[in-house]
């Protein structure tokens, strides 16, 4: 049986040799295809294994050793406790269904080939297992991050006739260049000046021996080492897309890929960034210097830019009137409350309460189940993206409607993703955002700020609401658009194959058994912070905060909150059986007609209401906020023949 | 026996609700009626409306009727889902199923299914009023849950039967906060029930009732039901956030004052919306905008014991 840490090296080294033989085969898309979801799959079985392993027993003692060079203090040293657990079962989580998805999806590419892509896919991947599971702060973070960034690279401009993803992926590639060097001079940092005062020497980048210096680090350098904690916020920061840097390069990144690694890059690629944060800030402190580092100082820091993230990402999300751009202004404004409930955590660990650290911890729940949530979601959503690209070959949601009636089940899959993000209850989005409610308001007592940060955070969920509402109806319903009408015609059908469907359905599917049964992902949340005890791990395992049962679902452990999806779904369901009966009383019949337009005979694609016409006022207040769509002056006001009037 | 108490006073709730909504609607058709110089119709004619649209044809006209028909369901369906988690003169029936949050967000489930039937429906009134309505959603739900979280901060819980209990004012100090947040959910309050001089995003009188525009029979009686309860739950929120002294009497006696209570808020709406005329969606906006600043500052009050 391998260990969990041999686990992850022989993923990485799968996905290697899957990226090899991927270029070789890449003449044949299908084939190509085909292999590079085997390879991702079994990774995944891998992986999975893996974690199910470090949840249920315990993780290793030590880190693995695979390969060092001790002059260097260079060593590849594996080490998959909870935390890293979290985040693996994460990325084996989209990565299988944004290969399966990549099949079928890449061969309506006519003009480019796989080579650029599979190869690439899979070297993308393994570098994001890597990058979650190693203890190097230097050599192997850097090696990861750029076996992350150089493929990213690559697949960001994968179309590269178009000069406008030439130019996405440029920007991706020096802010990703700049995080590195951010968190890397911050590595240097610690590992330098902790070597010169405690003079340990062999492996200086090594977790185990910046934690071992930290206690008199802090003591004795405080400036510095705060400068290098301010690095690591900047440079993890810089990944997330945190405001204010989110914003040069996530909304051109994201829509610029194919749809798959837009999926992987929103769902899976920024959380690495969110996985360094929560490392560094709360599992490098050993307890004994708990004392000496402001955590509380980096709580405020970290919420308050999280609360501005989630407003400022979802306010620009509102105004865009492309599929992917909106969904990749939704990746900022949800990594916002990430942050969020990631620093309201930290704001509240250092208080000395049991009460309080309930609190911290549900924060902590929060954000990390929100983790896990954006990217099933998220994940989801750029899959319907894709699907919508696929059968109307746009991104402009102006030219989209009536898509419902053409490709229903992508319809439901969008809709159950949609009301995920937004926060309806009986799904998962809102679960995780309960959490950091709850953990906000209540903390409040201890950290004032909390409060005023959650109303915000709550004002931003009917924001959120607003943009998918948008997003859903303008495409999938209100009436069907002349360009829909064109493709149905040509195509006779716009529904995608069942292969681009089922990985749909799939993180659908998770997306409600997360919603209904939110106990599963707590309990392993709890045995990922039980398999995660060092540092800040020990106090967030101790806190044990959600007590729970698959019927009587969550309840804070004072009872102070509480959520019981399934009796939720049972009386709605109950009621909504006797809403359908009570109309079904008149045995009124039933007619289809279209829509009664004051007269007019038929209603023209000019006169459609599209996306552009939405929420007019509420853009107009908050156009200082920015990101205006650059393609929002009309030229839709160009006559199209009027087929319909009669 | 827990369970059982708490199944039959969520039936209890949801029959009340039934029972009362159109009654309420006939109150206030009436007066509005009387303080306008007219006869105005009998007290049980929204009833009959009932009764009537649901033999009438029903006439689809969406893209997509499934989605229409899922709307208008899931419409009544949250909003007699709500009625279960609000104390109507005995304490919240679901109280062991859900916490104010869930309250929060499962109202704003209530405005996301007359948005998707306006979406589905596809007119462009309808897109006109649910583009409006969501605007109205946008500014409304913060305020609600200032008042929700004002409460949540002073007990410190967010159980249903501790906050829904004029929490806002269980501060250690004079209660500002509490105070604050009771003129603010006043002055907003028409906006929450959809009257006049907020009920920009049906606007008869401009786009045609905008997202019910295309609806007729059986879906326009739900619709319409719906609205009725929604004026009786949201009177009963607010009566228990705001004016909760009274009801913790006897039996008959404390049920009897909840009730007049929320007679008292119903017949004031009337009287505010018979007097006044719509505003525009962008005053509208401004206005909401500088209420939930008001109410920011509450909250700012709450955090620190007032």
């Amino acid at each position: 049986m391998m260990s969990p840490e041999q686990a992850v090296v022989a993923s990485i080294l799968l996905c290697l040799a899957g990226a090899v033989l991927t270029l070789l085969v890449s003449r044949n898309k299908t084939a190509a295809g085909w292999l590079a979801f085997a390879v991702t799959a079994a990774t995944a079985v891998l992986i999975l294994s893996a974690v199910a392993k470090v949840l249920a027993a315990g993780p290793s003692a030590h880190p693995a050793a695979f390969w060092a060079m001790p002059k260097f203090g260079f060593a590849l040293r594996i080490h998959v406790d909870g935390l890293t657990a979290m985040f693996l079962m994460l990325t084996a989580l989209i990565a299988v269904p944004a290969a399966f998805y990549s099949i079928a999806y890449m061969r309506h590419y006519e003009d480019y080939g796989v080579a650029r892509y599979y190869p690439n896919f899979l070297l993308f991947l393994a570098a994001m297992y890597g990058l979650v599971s190693t203890t190097d702060m230097m050599w192997f973070f850097f090696i990861f991050w750029q076996m992350m960034t150089l493929p990213g690279y690559a697949l960001i401009r994968f179309e590269n006739k178009k000069p406008e993803n030439i130019r996405a992926a440029n920007k991706y590639l020096i802010m990703m260049q700049i995080a590195c060097v951010a968190t890397m001079i911050g590595a240097e940092l610690l590992a330098v000046t902790g070597a010169k005062v405690t003079g340990a020497a062999s492996l200086k980048y090594d977790f185990d021996t910046v934690c071992a210096n930290l206690p008199v680090m802090l003591v004795a350098k405080p400036g510095v080492t705060a400068l290098a904690f301010a690095l690591f916020l900047v440079g993890f920061g810089i990944k997330m897309g945190m405001w204010p840097f989110g914003q040069v390069w996530l909304p051109d990144a994201h829509p610029a890929a194919p749809s798959p690694v837009s999926a992987m890059l929103s769902g899976v690629m920024i959380k690495t960034g969110v996985y360094g944060l929560m490392r560094y800030f709360l599992w490098l402190v050993p307890p004994s210097a708990q004392a000496d580092y402001p955590l509380a100082k980096w709580g405020l820091v970290v919420a308050v830019l999280g609360t501005i993230t989630l407003f400022t990402g979802t306010m620009q999300a509102l105004k865009q009137e492309q599929s992917k751009r909106l969904l990749a202004f939704h990746s900022i404004g949800q990594i916002g409350y990430i942050l969020f409930g990631t620093g309201a955590c930290m704001a509240l660990l250092p208080v000395k309460d049991p009460n309080v650290a309930v609190l911290a911890a549900i924060a902590f729940f929060g954000a990390l189940f929100h983790v896990l949530n954006h990217g099933l979601f998220k994940g989801l959503l750029f899959l319907n993206a894709g699907s919508m690209l696929h059968a109307t070959g746009t991104q402009d949601l102006n030219k989209m409607g009536g898509l419902m009636r053409f490709m229903p089940l992508t319809a439901i899959t969008a809709i159950i993703a949609s009301f995920s993000i937004s926060g309806v209850p009986l799904f998962n989005g809102f679960v995780s955002k309960w959490s950091i409610y709850v953990a906000a308001v209540q903390g409040s007592g201890s950290a004032k700020y909390l409060a005023v940060c959650a109303v915000i955070a709550i004002l931003t969920s009917a924001l959120t609401l607003a943009s998918f509402i948008k997003f859903f109806g303008v495409s999938f319903l209100s009436r069907t658009s002349l360009l829909v009408k064109v493709q149905a015609a040509k195509r006779r059908g716009l529904e995608v194959g069942w292969m681009m469907q089922l990985p749909q359905v799939l993180l659908a599917a998770l997306c409600v058994l997360l919603g209904v049964a939110p106990v599963i992902a707590f309990n392993l949340m709890q045995a990922a912070m039980n398999a995660s005890q060092h540092s800040y791990g020990i106090a967030l395992a101790k806190a044990a905060p959600i007590m729970g049962g698959s019927l009587s679902g969550l309840q804070q452990i004072n009872s102070a909150a509480l959520f019981a999806p399934v009796v939720l779904a049972a009386v709605l369901g109950i009621v909504f059986l006797a809403a359908l009966a009570i109309s079904k009383l008149g045995s009124a019949s039933r007619r289809a007609a279209t829509p009664w337009l004051c007269g007019y005979m038929g209603e023209t694609e000019q006169n459609r209401y599209v996306a552009h016409n939405f929420y007019g006022e509420i853009k107009r207040y908050f156009r200082w906020l920015g990101g205006m769509p650059a393609s929002h002056k009309p030229s839709r006001i160009q006559v199209v023949p009027q087929t319909n009037l009669q | 026996m827990k369970t059982l108490l708490s199944i039959l006073g969520g039936v209890a709730n949801v029959v009340i609700v039934l029972l009362l909504a159109p009654f309420f609607q006939g109150v206030l058709r009436k007066i509005t009626a009387l303080i306008q110089s007219r006869q105005g119709p009998p007290l049980l004619q929204p009833y009959f409306d009932l009764l009537k649209l649901l033999g009438k044809e029903d006439i689809e006209s969406g893209e997509s009727p499934l989605m229409q028909r899922f709307a208008v369901y899931l419409s009544l369906a949250s909003v007699l889902t709500v009625a279960c988690l609000v104390p109507m003169g005995f304490a919240a029936p679901m109280n062991a199923a859900g916490d104010v949050i869930l309250l929060i967000y499962l109202l704003t489930l209530c405005g996301i299914c007359t948005l998707l039937a306006g979406l589905a429906a596809g007119s462009t009134y309808s897109l006109l009023g649910i583009s409006r309505e969501m605007m109205t959603m946008i500014a409304l739900e913060p305020l609600f849950a200032v008042a929700i979280v004002v409460g949540a901060v002073h007990t410190q819980s967010f159980r249903l039967d501790t906050v829904l209990n004029g929490s806002v004012y269980a501060s250690t100090a004079f209660p500002w906060s509490g105070v604050i947040m009771c003129g603010v959910m006043l002055l907003s309050f028409q906006a929450f029930v959809q009257r006049v001089p907020f009920d920009i995003s049906e606007a008869e009188t401009e786009i045609m009732e905008g997202p019910l525009m295309e609806y007729s029979g059986p879906k326009l009686a739900l619709f319409k039901y719906a609205q009725m309860a929604k004026l009786v739950i949201y009177s009963a929120l607010f009566v228990t956030l705001f004016v909760p002294w009274g009801t913790g009497l006897m039996f008959p006696l404390g049920w009897l004052v909840f009730w007049a209570k929320v007679s008292g808020l119903v017949l004031l709406v009337t009287l505010v919306a018979a007097t006044h005329a719509r505003y525009r969606i962008d005053q509208a906006i401004r206005y909401f905008a500088a209420l939930l600043a008001v109410a920011l500052v509450a909250l700012v009050l709450a955090s620190y014991g007032y």
